[in-house]
């Protein structure tokens, strides 16, 4: 078999890779196996490309152009680009975006690193918590929001009662623009993690036991055996986790919209609007539509450069067994 | 010979006598239904269930009596959606031939050619629009010669809704037609209860049931002025009619925008519903609600008298009845318009009760389906009189609006401050819209 060599892809796309690659190549065995993968895949990229790729695809053509939905578009070149570096608005929802992900991302993968932990223990009744912390992933996020926007309400919500001892009651959460982003972090984190929870539980049951019998002997602690021997064996799904918690940083719209509906959409002085509530704001508030793919773009550009950046940064953190230790 | 032609005469006689007595007998309508020319097929949007149901009746009629084998592909789109559902439809050419639309979101559809000029179907059947409140039907007005592009399905005017055992409790008595400002101040405060965590009123929330109408009542256009040209929220009637309510509000006789969670209406009457608001200004559709949930004593009030120009004005608003420009049957679409605005098809809006009809020949019909209820339902009818119809025309600017009441009833920005902010994006807006 041809030797094919290839950046640090995550084990899957590496594998769908590899077979892509090898099916160029001359031997059959490897191409019939191509064919059977492909086969396979095929209902699955073929949905992708037409419920995706098309509106994907439109959306680019849509970005060089001046188009209210009603009246035919009209082709102006860069100008929805040029204008939106110069849009106050458009570096706002940038800013904001930002600020969810640097709180939402580590704080999320951090517990649900935490609660995954807990519940690999031999605990009596795991089952019911796992299915506890898992609930949130399945719950409508717009009726998760709504609980959540009650929650937040000064006087009566639960947030302002559990904080009244420090005088926090009358709380403002979701008008006051500088504290409206702190409810939506929060619900974002609640709601990612049970979802990653299962991911970290997956991971921690893949790393072999006897690792932890060796680290005993050598006379590792608790923290010793956690630092030297869980972590590094976990970074793979460390990594992938953050992967995707990032993108989902940068996809963040529901919460913004159902929490801030019934005060100020995207919050005063647009406090609380992210880069997809802003797309969203552009083409259906107020049919911008060459606009707001434009904003579509520059988002798909922001997190692809998001995600090499960090398939980059993998190396120096990320462990595959596989490929023996470093 | 002769004997037969005598008979024929009186015959003839006895017919026209006939026919004469039976057009007597029966009122000339206020707008008639017309049989269809043609046949055909009709996709029409809603966003409400009730008048889906509503309507659907009223369909079934029409193509039974007026166009035998039409059919009307009648779909309810939730009132969440219904814009955005809508927008993406006519992105992709797929408009329906009929639906609803509001007075605020008519200016984008109109000013981008995708409605049908009723205004030549309206005159070729007859129908005298001048029975619609100008209110009602002014807001659907386009083009140079200010053609209607709507029929307007109904009216909603706005009071003050009160809990008469708060009153009681308060030892205050209940307010009446004449009262003004100064009346409803006083009642506010004394209403108010901090210990029993009630409030006196809340009458601020956003746009319709909301501080408009207290603008209104100073004489001027509340938000945009008359040809769409100018912000009125800093000229100096608005700005008191603000600092009246920001007074009240500062003086805890109003809770906060967070306090009820929301800046709508529904949030207030909500609030009301609960028993912790003596008064709240709230439209014509909570009627029913107010009928079958509100668990104390209450009744409504036409919404008080400004001081200075002795005036109570109410926002009036009319949902309207659009057809696409694009419709392949507009005729059809028309003719399905007028029957819905006819006398014979709003009786099935009046007979349903809450919606109040915008013909005006059905309106007693309206007011009785309330049967035996002690609510001065008069109040409402009484303040279609001297009423302002809808100026904000566009979703954007709604929620410039919400920002306004944001900012003065829950941050505490002044008064002066928040208008100039919400003027500052309006008159940019409004530039850009000429």
């Amino acid at each position: 078999m041809r030797k094919v060599s290839l950046p640090d892809l995550p084990e899957v796309s590496r594998n769908i890779m590899t077979i892509a690659l090898n099916w160029l190549g001359r031997t059959p065995l490897t191409r019939r196996r191509a064919l059977w993968g492909l086969a396979l895949v095929a209902p699955n990229v073929l949905g992708l490309l037409f419920f995706f790729g098309i509106p994907v695809l439109n959306a680019f053509i849509t970005s060089f152009q001046e188009w209210n939905a009603i009246k035919p578009p009209v082709p102006i070149g860069f100008a929805n680009f040029e204008r939106l570096a110069n849009d106050s608005a458009f570096w706002q929802a940038l800013t904001n975006t930002l600020k969810l992900l640097i709180f939402a991302v580590p704080v999320g993968v951090a517990s649900a690193l935490f609660v995954a932990l807990l519940l690999n223990q031999q605990l009596r009744g795991r089952g019911i918590f796992r299915t506890i912390y898992f609930l949130p992933v399945v719950t409508s996020t717009v009726a998760a929001a709504m609980v959540w926007t009650w929650i937040f309400q000064p006087r009566y919500g639960l947030a302002g009662n559990l904080l009244s001892p420090l005088g926090l009651r009358d709380l403002n959460w979701l008008t006051r623009p500088d504290l409206v982003l702190i409810p939506i972090g929060i619900v974002m984190v609640w709601q990612r993690i049970g979802f990653d929870m299962v991911l970290f539980l997956a991971g921690l049951q893949n790393i072999p036991r006897q690792l932890y019998e060796a680290a005993i002997i050598d006379g590792a602690n608790r923290w010793q055996r956690f630092r030297f021997v869980t972590l590094p064996m976990l970074s793979p799904t460390t990594f992938f986790i953050v992967l995707l918690s990032v993108i989902n940083a940068f996809q963040v719209f529901d919460q913004v919209y159902v929490m801030t509906a019934r005060t100020t959409r995207g919050g005063v002085g647009g406090s609380a609007v992210t880069l997809t509530y802003f797309m969203y704001d552009r083409g259906f508030l107020k049919s911008e539509f060459g606009y707001a793919s434009a904003i579509a773009m520059v988002l798909f550009l922001i997190i692809l450069g998001m995600t090499i950046l960090q398939l980059r940064l993998q190396r120096r953190w990320v462990y595959y067994e596989s490929e023996g230790g470093v | 010979m002769r004997h037969a032609k005598r008979c024929s005469w009186l015959l003839v006689v006895l017919l026209f006598a006939l026919v004469v007595s039976v057009a007597y007998a029966q009122d000339v309508p206020v707008i008639g239904a017309q049989n269809c020319a043609e046949p055909g097929n009709l996709t029409m949007w809603v966003w409400d269930e009730n008048w889906a149901r509503v309507i659907g009746s009223a369909i079934d009629v029409w193509s039974e009596k007026y166009c035998p084998g039409a059919t009307v592909d009648l779909q309810v789109q939730p009132w969440q959606q219904y814009w955005d559902l809508l927008k993406t439809n006519v992105a992709g050419g797929n408009m329906p031939d009929v639906f609803n639309v509001s007075q605020d979101r008519f200016f984008f559809y109109a000013s981008n050619d995708a409605l049908l000029d009723l205004q030549t179907y309206f005159d070729e059947a007859g129908v005298d629009t001048s029975v619609w409140g100008s209110g009602m039907i002014d807001p659907y007005r386009w083009g140079d010669n200010g053609d209607l592009y709507a029929a307007p399905v109904n009216w909603d005017t706005i009071v003050i809704f009160y809990n008469k055992d708060i009153f009681d409790a308060a030892g205050i008595s209940y307010p009446s037609e004449k009262w003004d400002w100064y009346g409803f101040a006083a009642a506010a405060a004394a209403l108010t209860n901090a210990e029993q965590d009630i409030y006196g009123a809340a009458v601020y929330s956003e746009y319709q049931s909301g501080y408009p109408n207290w603008i209104a009542s100073t004489g001027i256009p509340p938000i945009v002025g008359p040809g769409r040209t100018q912000c009125t929220l800093t000229e100096t009637s608005s700005l008191d009619a603000l600092n009246f309510l920001k007074d009240l509000y500062d003086n805890g006789y109003m809770p906060s925008v967070s306090i009820m969670g929301g800046a709508s209406a529904d949030d207030a009457f909500n609030f009301w519903l609960a028993g912790k608001l003596a008064m709240v200004s709230a439209g014509s559709w909570k009627l029913p609600t107010a009928l079958e949930e509100a668990t104390f004593n209450w009744d409504v009030v036409r919404l008080p008298r400004n001081p200075e120009t002795g005036r109570t004005r109410s926002i009036v608003h009319s949902v309207g009845y659009v057809a696409s420009a694009n419709t392949p049957n507009p005729d059809l679409a028309a003719n399905l318009i007028v029957y819905l605005s006819s006398d014979e098809g709003q009786r099935f809006f009046a007979e349903a009760g809450g919606v109040a009809p915008a013909n005006p020949a059905v309106q007693q019909i309206w007011v009785d389906s309330f049967g035996d209820t002690e609510v001065n339902i008069q109040a409402f009818i009484d303040a279609t009189e001297d009423s302002q119809g809808v100026t904000v025309f566009d979703e954007i600017w709604d929620k410039i609006n919400t920002e306004l009441v944001v900012n003065v009833f829950d941050l505490g920005v002044s008064v002066e401050q928040a208008a100039q902010d919400a003027c500052d994006f309006i008159n940019t807006q409004l530039s850009a819209v000429r």
